[in-house]
């Protein structure tokens, strides 16, 4: 009896064991999935685990990028300073509830956004696809004088248009409360990806669905909840995925706009631009590694968790299983 | 339409592909070779043959030297185009050195420089760089001393060599000294009907008053302006619409703040430990120049600063700013105001303090050829077209007064002597000397700048008790 | 005498009953369009400002009272004699060729333009373009309450000048060409990998599918050294190649986009042609390709903006090549530490925007075409 079950346990960390059980016909299928999947293994092998692993052992080094030549092992040093490190915790919180506010609004406006560009109704499609598109590609210098001058307090446009209503606008980019809707603003000007593959999403849908529900008598706002949005379920499983990898690194705006500190008072101290800031300020690689390393598992954690919650909510019709 | 563009993506990556192929060099390429292969990869694809060659092929083998300049002054348009000539200019001198420029944006340069050292791939030479570039990387630096022997520095200023000495020894070659002084806009003043400010230590000001902080806080509040014209004397001024201010520390810290009433610093060492403190005389600082941001308004807090009416962010040159506390390479950016001069720094209790920049260039401590790139940095070092770029006053006494006349040919009229004349009264120690763990300590500082720009109610005693015990803290972790 | 037929009174009504419905869509069309083009105006204002700084004159940017638009001071250039006004110690001078701006002053004769020649904070004196020879003109006020006479103008020189003085058109094809070769090398690539995620079963896959995600999920901050010095040992810094090359094997953005819009793909016409005795590649190129057009299109667009903008590994990988780099390096020359120039950099953004919005226009061919194919492409 013990023999037997060891002996399936082992079939099942062999690596060939899995194998087994499959028909030569499943077994020529598996072969071709390994074949397509080689320009990505070599790449992996080659660009991407290298680094990977040097940064996993970077965690357990004291690496100052100053002096790459004294490196040494201090063993789960970094480790421990992770649990008593007091701005871990801090940029950690700071970051996990922008995500509660921002994920949300990254796959919804860009959602509607989509919807409403790809709305019958609408004349010049293609010139408003382009122009709603086109901040995406403003380059990340441009973008931040842009907002810079646009939100600030004195001189800014913003706060012209809402004086012209007769409203005093904030201090966007230098009050604790405001500076978070400004960075969600700045968040939504780049969203033209989002919309793009919700867009193309949409292109999939087939055209007789709708067809077929209008001579029910289904008006557009239920046809769009009925057949649009389960078919699309992919695509924003995609966003909702990626949206939250961004959030968990989300760093370059708030280091550029408003400097390394998380001006205002902290407020904008983020997980990953404390990481940047270890790493390449304080030059302590080797502690930046560490947390890359717990930002990793944390985003790797919620990222495993939706794949689980992906059967009960996102519709595949190739079926992801088969 | 897929059947007709598929192939032909196909083919054109196909080609690529097999371009990279042929170009990638063998593993054993020296990295010079590498950098020839790349300008022909690329070329490959659009057209080639578009570019004039960069190094025509010599027969002998160039020592290469790469200089990286990003860490301070040197990347401005017309800068870079001053560097490129002498770069030019040096190559076709010599054949035993190729030299190499790579001018990185001040943005990325310390990420830049810190990955290159740190990947094995670092610069030869590296700077200009002032004080506070070095404290960020103080360990890079290779000791100059037994490579400078064949090189004759008795022309050097013996204070400018001292300030680039590191436990004794020297870390770089020292390429310009940058005194502070006011720069003061004529027009504003000529506006207001006010006298300019003394051009001599000593002097009063017009009116008989000693030229201190009073009188500079007297002067700023009657060219600070709101839209309406009022001043900030008058009850009706407008703080929320002011258009001209009267005085601002351009891009300094709070230690270049404080330090023109009086050299200091955060730190002082009692029984072997550093203790973190707040001089008085800064701590007198501090609270003059919140109250001149944000209750005398005569100076630009960080709304302002960073608004357009400033330039967003370079407050002297926008023409809105009547007077302005900065160095002497500054003179290479003041393109739009056109009347101004420079005057001497106010005196706090009868003393003047007027803190000094330096800048050197460098070497990387582990380059492989450091006689070649002592060579290059001393062409550097001695090059006056660099030096009026730079608007770097030479250490190096024979170069001083050519300096000086090319600064004229720019800038005709004003009274240079002020800038001499200052470097009698720098601050010892520089405001941007060493901290203990100084990365660190640096970020807080810039932490406490920050409130201090952008807090309307900032009780500013706590915010510098905050600061020593953080200080303290930071201090600690390096002295157990 | 002949007799109208009757017409019920409903009738004509009913019988217009197109028109009416296609009046009806015109409603929605203006309405949904209007909407949408509001939407536009307030997404696109702080574009506005982008468009507008980067036609802006540097000294103009800073003028307190200066339009939003781009203008200049109407200026007169004195042409008479030196004046002189001795007001308390100081001597001012109105010194011939020198220029002065015009200001809009309320005289006996109603609001004219009179240029400012001595500003004073009480009084200030003016000269009367049309009338210079009556000399100085004391007017009695502050003279920031009045208004400059601003002119239109848009500075197309800014334009010109980051043409020149950054080698705009070399940057411009590097840009490009990088831009393309990846895109070109990720959609292969891709396209191969997601097939693989998407339509075969094999032992690990799911296993692989989370590594390739954690690939995108470590921060680059911390791998960036390690690659560097991998790149830096086999020579390829300096060169395009750290930033094309590896784009020709996959990567975990696309691969995963692409497999979403490969299982939304009903496998039905996969088995058919698999019964029919097709292979994988011919299943792939002949019914998956031709069903996922627009998801191809996006990867290539995602990848070409992104890399048109990437400027981080741009700088590192080219920092002593200024002939090989891209737009996005280029820029920064004129965000120097203490001399940045933000009417520049928007000018410089603006022509680089051109190609990508351009390529972003005409990919929207394979949007509208909304390809639906119901049977296998022959």
């Amino acid at each position: 009896m013990h023999r037997e079950s060891i002996r399936r346990l082992w079939s099942r960390l062999d690596p060939r064991g899995p194998w087994r059980g499959l028909s030569p016909l499943e077994r020529r299928r598996a072969v071709w999935g390994w074949v397509f999947l080689s320009p990505w293994l070599v790449g992996f092998l080659v660009f991407y685990l290298i680094p990977m692993v040097a940064s996993l052992v970077f965690s357990f080094t004291n690496f100052n990028l100053n002096q790459p030549e004294q490196i040494r092992f201090i063993g789960l040093e970094n480790y421990r300073q992770l649990l008593t490190d007091p701005l871990v915790r801090r940029s950690l919180w700071i970051t996990v509830r922008f995500m509660l506010f921002s994920v949300p609004i990254s796959i919804l406006v860009p959602l509607a956004l989509a919807a409403l560009l790809n709305a019958r109704s609408l004349w010049g499609k293609r010139v408003f696809r382009t122009l709603f598109y086109m901040p995406t590609v403003v380059p990340l210098i441009s973008a931040i004088y842009i907002w810079q001058g646009f939100l600030n307090a004195r001189t800014g446009w913003l706060n012209r248009f809402l004086a012209w209503l007769g409203i005093k606008g904030p201090d966007w980019l230098n009050s604790v409360t405001w500076v978070y809707p400004a960075l969600i603003l700045i968040g939504l000007w780049g969203m033209g990806n989002a919309m793009l593959t919700m867009l193309a999403a949409m292109q999939n849908v087939p055209r007789e669905l709708y067809e077929a529900a209008a001579i029910d008598g289904a008006g557009p706002f239920r046809r769009f909840l009925h057949i649009t949005l389960p078919l699309i379920t992919p695509v924003i499983f995609y966003n909702l995925v990626l949206s939250i990898i961004g959030h968990f690194q989300y760093f370059i705006i708030p280091w550029v706009l408003l400097g390394p500190n998380g001006d205002p008072g902290g407020a904008t101290l983020f997980f990953n631009l404390y990481l940047f800031k270890v790493a390449f300020v304080y030059v302590n690689m080797g502690y930046g590694a560490t947390l890359a390393w717990l930002l990793f598992l944390l985003a790797l954690g919620v990222t495993i968790l939706l794949f689980g919650t992906a059967r009960y909510w996102v519709y595949y019709p190739a079926g992801e299983e088969r | 339409m897929m059947k007709r563009v598929l192939p032909l993506l196909v083919l054109l990556s196909l080609l690529f592909v097999a371009a990279c192929r042929a170009k990638t060099p063998t593993p054993a390429a020296t990295a010079t070779k590498a950098m020839t292969t790349a300008t022909q990869a690329p070329t490959a694809t659009p057209k080639p043959k578009a570019q004039k060659p960069t190094a025509t092929p010599k027969p002998k083998e160039k020592i290469r030297i790469r200089w990286f300049i990003g860490l301070g002054t040197g990347t401005n348009p017309e800068q870079q185009k001053v560097q490129e000539q002498v770069v030019k200019a040096f190559n076709e001198s010599q054949d035993e050195i190729e030299l190499v420029l790579e001018v990185v944006a001040n943005d990325v340069a310390f990420d830049t420089l810190r990955t290159e050292i740190a990947g094995g791939n670092p610069p030869d030479i590296i700077g200009p760089v002032g004080v506070r570039g070095t404290n960020e990387f103080p360990e890079i630096w290779l000791p100059l001393d037994d490579y400078l022997k064949g090189y004759d520095l008795s022309d050097y200023e013996k204070s400018a060599l001292d300030a680039w000495r590191r436990d004794g020894k020297l870390i770089g070659l020292p390429i310009g000294v940058y005194p502070s002084f006011i720069y003061y806009n004529k027009d504003l003043f000529d506006e207001a009907g006010l006298p300019y400010p003394p051009h001599k230590f000593g002097e009063p000001y017009a009116d008989g008053d000693p030229w201190d902080i009073n009188k500079l806080t007297e002067i700023a509040m009657k060219l600070t302006v709101d839209a309406n014209g009022n001043d900030a004397t008058s009850p009706d001024f407008d703080p929320e619409n002011i258009v001209q201010f009267g005085f601002v520390f351009q891009w300094t810290d709070p230690r270049g703040w404080a330090t023109l009433f009086g050299a200091g610093n955060f730190y002082k060492e009692e029984n072997g430990k550093y203790v973190a403190y707040v001089p008085d005389h800064w701590r007198e600082a501090f609270h003059w120049y919140y109250d001149a941001m944000w209750k005398k308004y005569f100076a630009p807090n960080g709304p302002y600063i960073q608004s357009d009416l400033l330039a967003a962010g370079n407050p002297f040159n926008s023409g809105n700013v009547a007077m302005a506390h900065c160095h002497l390479w500054y003179t290479c950016c003041l393109q739009d105001v056109p009347n101004w001069d420079i005057a001497v720094v106010p005196a706090y209790n009868g003393k003047y303090t007027a803190k000094l920049h330096t800048d050197m260039i460098g070497i990387y401590q582990g380059t492989k050829h450091p006689e070649a790139a002592v060579k290059v940095l001393w062409y550097l070092a001695h090059n006056e077209d660099l030096l009026t770029v730079w608007g770097a006053m030479p250490p190096i006494k024979s170069l001083q007064e050519a300096f000086f006349r090319r600064l004229e040919e720019k800038y005709p009229g004003r009274d240079w002597q002020v800038a001499v004349e200052s470097l009698k009264y720098i601050d010892i120690p520089n405001h941007e000397a060493w901290m203990p763990n100084f990365a660190k300590a640096d970020d807080r500082v810039k932490q406490f700048q920050s409130e201090m720009e952008n807090t309307p109610d900032l009780n500013v005693d706590q915010a510098l008790e905050k600061l020593v015990q953080d200080l303290q803290a930071i201090f600690d972790e390096v002295q157990k | 005498m002949s007799r109208k037929p009757y017409v019920p009174s409903g009738y004509a009504w009913t019988s217009s009953a197109y028109p009416a419905r296609q009046w009806r869509r015109l409603v929605a069309v203006a309405g949904v369009t209007l909407f949408a083009l509001i939407l536009l105006l307030g997404y696109l204002s702080p574009f506005g400002y982008m468009v507008a700084t980067a036609f802006k004159d540097r000294q103009m940017m800073a003028k307190p009272n200066a339009p939003l638009w781009p203008a200049v001071e109407a200026t007169y250039t004195y042409t008479g004699p030196e004046l002189q006004v001795k007001l308390g110690s100081r001597t001012y001078r109105v010194v011939p060729g020198k220029t002065y701006p015009l200001y809009r002053v309320p005289t006996e004769e109603g609001i004219r333009n009179l240029a400012l020649v001595i500003k004073r904070r009480k009084e200030s004196y003016f000269i009367d373009p049309q009338r210079p020879e009556q000399g100085l003109i004391r007017w009695q006020g502050n003279w920031r309450k009045l208004q400059p006479v601003w002119q239109f103008r848009p500075k197309w020189e800014n334009f010109v000048k980051a043409w020149h003085e950054i080698n705009f058109p070399r940057l411009l094809r590097n840009t490009f060409a990088i831009a393309v070769i990846g895109a070109i090398g990720t959609l292969i690539s891709s396209t191969l990998v997601a097939y693989g995620f998407a339509r075969f079963r094999f032992p690990g896959r799911n296993v692989l599918f989370i590594i390739l995600i954690g690939t995108i999920i470590l921060p680059g901050q911390v791998t960036l050294v390690p690659t560097y010095a991998f790149f830096a040992r086999i020579g390829w810094v300096g060169t395009w190649l750290p930033l094309t090359v590896p784009h020709f094997f996959a990567n975990a953005y696309n691969v995963f986009l692409l497999r979403q819009f490969f299982l939304a793909i009903p496998r039905e016409l996969d088995e058919a042609a698999m019964i029919d005795g097709a292979g994988p590649f011919r299943i792939l190129w002949s019914i998956v390709l031709p069903q996922a057009w627009p998801a191809l299109v996006t990867v290539f667009l995602f990848h070409f903006m992104w890399a048109w903008n990437d400027y981080f590994y741009p700088y590192i990988y080219l920092s002593t090549r200024p002939d090989l780099q891209p737009i996005s390096v280029g820029i920064y020359t004129y965000n120097a530490m203490y001399f940045s120039q933000p009417h520049m950099i928007q000018a410089t953004a603006l022509m680089g925007l051109v190609v990508p919005v351009v390529i972003f226009f005409l990919a929207q061919r394979a949007f509208m075409r909304g390809v639906i194919f119901t049977g296998v492409e022959k």
